[in-house]
C-alpha cells in the first residue's frame, strides 16, 4: 500500500497498462515530450518509445479520428483530450463512429479505445475550460463512462476502461489531480457499473460522483453530529450506472439526493432521479432532491467561481429538504 | 366583482386554516349567512357576509391554510349579477348549479368535487358533523408513496392520519406513530372483535380542533400555577345591592372577575403581555376571553378594554357574548387578542380549576365554587366565611412565579375590596409604564 497522488495514479495505470499490452498506445497534444498538460503521461515518452506516445497536431477530431480507427483494426489507443470542453470536436468520431461500429457491423468488430478528459472547475480555468459534459456522452448508446473520485479508483477505473472491448471515457476531475489517497500494491482493475458505498447510513442516501463524493463525505460528517446517518455512494461508473446499489440503498434509508458538479438541468442526476421514481416510487418517503450547478456558464472570477460551483452546503440543505 | 379575504382574528393571527365553505360558488348568499369557517391557533371562527352577494369563484379550497389578507374567493355583488353577461349570469343562477346531492347537507364544495370526479355517495366515507361529506373526505391524501405502503400493511386509513412533513404531508413516521397509537389505545379491531361494551367514534372537526389546540398548548407552554382563596362576603354584598336595582343588569361574579382582572391588569401593566414566539406584544388595553360552552364546543368571546369599562358594562357585553357564542353567531371581532382568559367551572360545585392556557394568552384564571366554611379569626374563634379558590395558570416563558403570586394576590384584594371595582383603575394602562 503506498500513498500517491491521483495523477501520478494514472501515469501508474498508463504505464501498467502498455507494459502488459503492446497494443495500448497513447495519442494527444503534448502527452510525450511534455508529459501532458496535467502531467499525466509524464516519463512515458522515455521509458515507451514515439511509436507509442504520439504527440498529435492540435486537432481534437484528428486525434479521435486515428484513435477509432487504430481501435477497428485491432490497436488500443488511449486518447488525451487536454480539458474536456474540447470533446465537443470529438463528438462526431465518438458518436457517430465509435459508439455505433460494433452494432453496425453486426458485432464483427469493435472500438477497444480510451479517452481520458478532464472536467470541472475550481481552478478558475473559466466557461470553456470548466464544463462537466458527462451527460452527454453518457446519453450515446454504444459508449461507456466512468468518472473516478479517488486515485485507487483513478487508477482501477482506467485499467478496466483500456481492458474494455468497447470506446470508454474516462472523465478525470482536474481538481482532483493533486489529491492524495493509497493505491493498493495488488492493483486491479475495478469493474465498469458497479458503485461503492462511501459510507453507510440508515437515514438518507446521497448518490454521487468525481469531485462530488467528498463533498457528499463532508455533508454525511455534518449530519451525524445532528443524529442523522447519512449513506454516501460512489457511482464510480455513470454508463451503466449502478441501479441496483442505489435502489438497495434506497429501500433501507427511503430518502435520496443526487449530487455533482455537472449542471443540475438534464444531467446525470436527472436519469437517476427519474429511474428511483420509476422502480423505487414505494420506497420514498420525501422528495428526490438534485445538487448541481446553476444552469449558467462557470463564471472566471474566484468568488463567482466558488458560488457556482456545488458545495458540501448544498448537499446538506438538500437532505434537509428530503427528510423534512 | 370583489375579492373575499382571509380575517385576522386577532394580532397574533398571521393565517387561517379553511376549514369548511358553506355556500358553493355560483350560490347566492345573504347578509349574515355563513360563508365559510376558519380556524386559528385559538378557535374555529366562521365568517359571515356582510351583504348580499354571489360566490363567483372559490379561490382557496377547504383544508388550505393562507395569510391572514388572502383571497378566498371572489364575489359578485347581488346588483352585479342582475347587470351581467349571460355567461357569468349563468354560473351565478343557484338553480342551475350541478349538484346531484344538493338536497343532501353534505359541504358544497364536497358535492362539486362528487360530481367531478364521478364519485357516488356511497363511495366516499363521510366524517362531518351528522354524517356529513366534507370536502376533505373527496380530496385525496397527501402522502409520501413509502407512507402510503406502510399504511396498506397496517390497514391504517390514511384520512386518519395527521401528517408532520412539509404542507402536512404524510410521511412514514406519521403512519408509524399512527398504527403504534392505534395499537396501543384501541381494543384492536384487526387483532380481536371489538367488545360490545365499547364503539369507535369519530370525532366531529370542532373536537379535533380542539384536541389539537390543547395539545400544542399545553406541549408548547410551559405551564405553572399560582392559587388563592378569595373571600367573598363584601363581594356578594356589593352584587346583592347591585342586582336588587332592578333597572341595572344583572351582574354575576364572573362579570366582576372580569372588571377585577380589567382593573388589576391596567395596575399591572407588565402583566399585560404575551409572548409571541420571538417577540413580546405589549397591549394597552385589558381584553379578557371569557370560556364559553357552546353545542358546537368551546368558544371563548373577548370583553373589550375590561379596564376602562364600567361594571354594568362588562355585565351588558359579557351576557351579549356568551348568548351569542351559544347561538353560533360570533364575529371577527368578538375573538383573539387578549393576556388572560377566565374559565368558571364553580357552578358546578368544583373546587377549583387548573386550566390550560388559550393560546396566545399568557394566562387564564380557573374559578371554582363560593363555599361555606369557618375559618378561625383573630381570637381564634370559628368564623363563618365564603370563600372561592382561584387558579391562575401562567406561561413561563413572560411571567415569573414571584409576578404571578403579587398579581394573583392583587386581583384577590381588589374582591375582597370590591367597591374598588366600581372606580376607575389606578394609575395608567401605558403598556411600559412596568419598565
Amino acid at each position: 500500500m503506498a500513498e500517491t497522488r491521483y495523477i501520478k495514479a494514472v501515469n501508474q495505470a498508463l504505464a501498467d497498462a502498455m507494459e502488459a499490452d503492446p497494443t495500448v498506445f497513447l495519442i494527444g497534444e503534448d502527452i510525450g515530450a511534455a508529459g501532458g498538460s496535467f502531467k499525466a503521461t509524464r516519463d512515458l515518452l522515455e521509458r515507451f518509445g514515439p511509436e507509442r506516445v504520439y504527440d498529435s497536431p492540435i486537432s481534437e477530431a484528428a486525434i479521435t479520428g486515428m484513435a477509432v480507427g487504430a481501435a477497428l483494426t485491432g490497436m488500443r489507443p488511449v486518447v488525451e483530450i487536454m480539458f474536456m470542453d474540447f470533446t465537443t470536436l470529438s463528438m462526431d468520431m465518438l458518436v457517430n463512429q465509435a459508439a455505433k461500429a460494433r452494432s453496425m457491423f453486426g458485432g464483427q468488430g469493435s472500438v477497444p479505445m480510451v479517452l481520458r478528459t478532464p472536467h470541472g472547475g475550481g481552478l478558475n480555468a473559466g466557461p470553456q475550460h470548466s464544463q462537466c459534459l458527462e451527460a452527454w456522452f453518457a446519453h450515446v448508446p454504444g459508449l461507456r463512462v466512468v468518472c473516478p473520485s479517488n486515485p485507487a479508483d483513478a487508477y482501477g477505473l482506467l485499467r478496466a476502461a483500456i481492458d474494455d472491448p468497447d470506446p470508454v471515457i474516462v472523465v478525470e476531475n482536474k481538481a482532483l489531480y493533486a489529491m492524495k489517497g493509497d493505491l493498493p500494491d495488488d492493483r486491479e482493475p475495478i469493474e465498469i457499473g458497479k458503485g461503492r458505498i462511501v459510507r453507510p447510513g440508515r437515514d438518507a442516501t446521497v448518490v454521487s460522483y468525481g469531485a462530488a463524493v467528498a463533498m457528499a463525505e463532508t455533508a454525511a460528517e455534518t449530519m451525524a453530529k445532528e443524529g442523522v446517518e447519512v449513506e454516501v455512494i460512489d457511482l464510480r461508473s455513470i454508463q451503466p450506472w449502478d441501479e441496483g446499489l442505489v435502489l438497495e440503498s434506497l429501500t433501507r434509508t427511503h430518502n435520496l439526493v443526487v449530487a455533482h458538479e455537472a449542471v443540475e438541468a438534464f444531467g446525470v442526476g436527472a436519469e437517476i432521479v427519474a429511474r428511483m421514481a420509476d422502480i423505487g416510487f414505494d420506497q420514498l418517503d420525501g422528495p428526490i432532491v438534485r445538487v448541481g450547478a446553476p444552469f449558467a456558464p462557470s463564471p472566471f472570477g474566484k468568488t463567482l467561481e466558488d458560488a457556482y460551483r456545488p458545495d458540501a452546503s448544498q448537499i446538506v440543505a438538500a437532505l434537509r429538504r428530503t427528510l423534512a | 366583482m370583489t375579492d373575499l379575504v382571509m380575517p385576522k382574528f386577532g394580532l397574533t393571527m398571521t393565517e387561517g386554516l379553511l376549514t369548511e365553505w358553506h355556500v358553493a360558488p355560483g350560490e347566492a348568499f345573504r347578509a349574515g349567512d355563513i360563508l365559510f369557517t376558519v380556524e386559528t391557533e385559538k378557535v374555529a371562527n366562521d365568517v359571515e357576509a356582510e351583504a348580499d352577494g354571489v360566490l363567483a369563484e372559490i379561490v382557496v379550497p377547504e383544508g388550505e391554510t393562507v395569510p391572514v389578507g388572502n383571497p378566498v374567493a371572489r364575489l359578485a355583488s347581488a346588483k352585479d349579477d342582475a347587470g351581467s353577461t349571460g355567461e357569468q349570469t349563468k354560473s351565478a343562477r343557484p338553480d342551475q348549479a350541478p349538484h346531484p346531492a344538493a338536497d343532501t347537507e353534505d359541504a358544497p364544495s364536497a358535492r362539486k368535487l362528487m360530481a367531478e370526479h364521478d364519485l357516488a355517495r356511497e363511495q366516499v366515507t363521510p366524517t362531518g358533523r351528522n354524517g356529513r361529506v366534507t370536502k376533505g373526505d373527496v380530496l385525496r391524501v397527501i402522502a409520501t408513496p413509502l407512507a402510503r405502503s406502510l399504511a396498506t400493511k397496517e390497514g391504517l386509513d390514511l384520512h386518519r392520519v395527521e401528517g408532520t412533513g412539509p404542507m402536512g404531508r404524510i410521511k412514514a413516521r406519521d403512519v408509524e406513530a399512527a398504527a403504534k397509537l392505534s395499537t396501543s389505545h384501541q381494543p384492536g379491531p384487526v387483532t380481536k372483535a371489538e367488545p360490545a361494551h365499547a364503539r369507535q367514534i369519530v370525532p366531529d372537526a370542532a373536537r379535533l380542533a380542539t384536541a389539537r389546540r390543547v395539545s400544542a398548548a399545553k406541549r408548547d407552554i410551559p405551564h405553572f400555577y399560582v392559587t388563592h382563596e378569595a373571600e367573598l362576603s363584601a363581594l356578594t354584598a356589593l352584587r346583592r345591592q347591585l342586582n336588587a336595582d332592578a333597572d341595572g343588569p344583572r351582574v354575576t361574579v364572573t362579570h366582576m372577575l372580569i372588571r377585577a382582572l380589567g382593573v388589576a391588569l391596567t395596575e399591572h401593566p407588565a402583566m399585560n403581555r404575551i409572548w409571541a414566539g420571538d417577540h413580546i406584544i405589549a397591549f394597552s388595553q385589558v381584553d379578557i376571553g371569557m370560556v364559553t360552552q357552546t353545542p358546537g364546543g368551546l368558544r371563548i368571546p373577548v370583553i373589550r378594554d375590561a379596564g376602562r369599562t364600567a361594571l354594568d358594562d362588562i355585565a351588558a357585553q359579557a351576557r351579549d357574548l356568551a348568548e351569542r357564542a351559544r347561538s353560533g353567531r360570533l364575529g371577527a371581532s368578538d375573538v383573539g387578542d387578549g393576556v388572560i382568559s377566565i374559565s368558571n367551572v364553580g357552578m358546578m360545585g368544583v373546587t377549583s380549576l387548573t386550566p390550560i392556557i388559550n393560546p396566545p394568552n399568557a394566562m387564564i384564571l380557573g374559578v371554582g365554587a363560593e363555599r361555606q366554611l369557618f375559618r378561625p379569626d383573630e381570637t381564634g374563634a370559628p368564623a363563618l366565611r365564603r370563600e372561592m379558590t382561584l387558579t391562575l395558570a401562567c406561561d413561563h416563558r413572560i411571567i415569573d412565579g414571584v409576578d404571578a403570586a403579587r398579581f394573583l394576590a392583587d386581583l384577590v384584594a381588589l374582591l375582597e375590596t370590591p367597591l374598588r371595582l366600581l372606580r376607575p383603575a389606578r394609575g395608567t394602562a401605558d403598556p411600559n409604564a412596568g419598565e
